[in-house]
């Protein structure tokens, strides 16, 4: 298998922390979590409504829960968008993985859903997952 | 789920996919020099309509289902990623980074068979 990545290709972010793209997977990762969680308190208010709207997205948005996901979910597009001119996409939004950690915990934070050992077992699997993935950027760059 | 809901969740997954493929098209164009970096906004535009008909599509179907339910669902999408910037943008990965995307994908299997 080829072990050149493409991300050697690809332009050098500015300096500083703030500026590392792999923050920004972070940030973005974060506040996708935090939307997702946002969006679905937005959504319960409208669970009882079977209107084609409903179905389809529109009748949420009269909830300022759900403005409030979307204002994050915005946020976190900028991140994500700075994040893509010096990213790989497979890697980056592989790397957005992080976020099936997050909203399981801030569910059963937030929301009071369950986590059962399967779940439990299923999101260590994608933390092992997304280290590999960060282990194949670091290998990569150690050949710069 | 009902059938519907499936579709829907296929469609809004679809358009995830081709959303974010064009995203980043459209940020990698930018970089080149102005000549060629021509367009870029136009197909910006293209990739954020394409990720609002999945936003718009997946708050229909979160308003129906536990969002910890749904989210493995979506999870598969980094598989359809990885193939789609393979052929459509000439990425690749190596071993680990392969090893990192089929493993993340069977927790999502995991979580959502709980």
């Amino acid at each position: 298998m080829d072990d050149a990545s493409p991300a050697l290709l690809l332009p050098k972010p500015a300096p500083g922390l703030f500026w590392n793209p792999y923050l920004q997977i972070f940030l973005t990762v974060l506040l996708t979590a935090a939307a997702q969680i946002l969006l679905k308190v937005g959504a319960d208010g409208s669970s009882t409504d079977s209107s084609t709207w409903s179905l389809l997205g529109v009748k949420e948005l009269g909830s300022g829960w759900t403005w409030i996901g979307i204002f994050a979910f915005v946020a976190s597009f900028g991140g994500w968008l700075y994040a893509l001119r010096f990213l790989p996409l497979g890697l980056a939004f592989s790397l957005t993985n992080g976020v099936h950690i997050f909203v399981p915990f801030g569910s059963w934070f937030f929301l009071h859903e369950q986590i059962g050992l399967l779940r439990a077992s299923g999101i260590l699997v994608i933390i092992v997952g997304i280290l590999l993935l960060a282990q194949s950027v670091a290998k990569a760059e150690e050949k710069v | 789920m009902s059938l519907l809901l499936w579709i829907l969740v296929i469609i809004s997954q679809l358009a995830l996919v081709v959303g974010q493929i064009f995203l980043k098209r459209a940020m990698s164009r930018r970089e080149l020099g102005a000549e060629q970096a021509q367009g870029w906004i136009g197909i910006l535009v293209t990739g954020i309509a394409a990720m609002t008909v999945w936003f718009l599509l997946w708050l229909g179907v979160m308003s129906r289902v536990d969002l910890s339910k749904l989210m493995p669902l979506e999870g598969i999408s980094p598989l359809f990623i990885v193939l789609g910037a393979a052929f459509f943008l000439g990425e690749r990965l190596n071993w680990r980074g392969w090893a990192g995307v089929v493993l993340t994908c069977v927790g999502v299997f995991l979580v959502s068979a709980s």
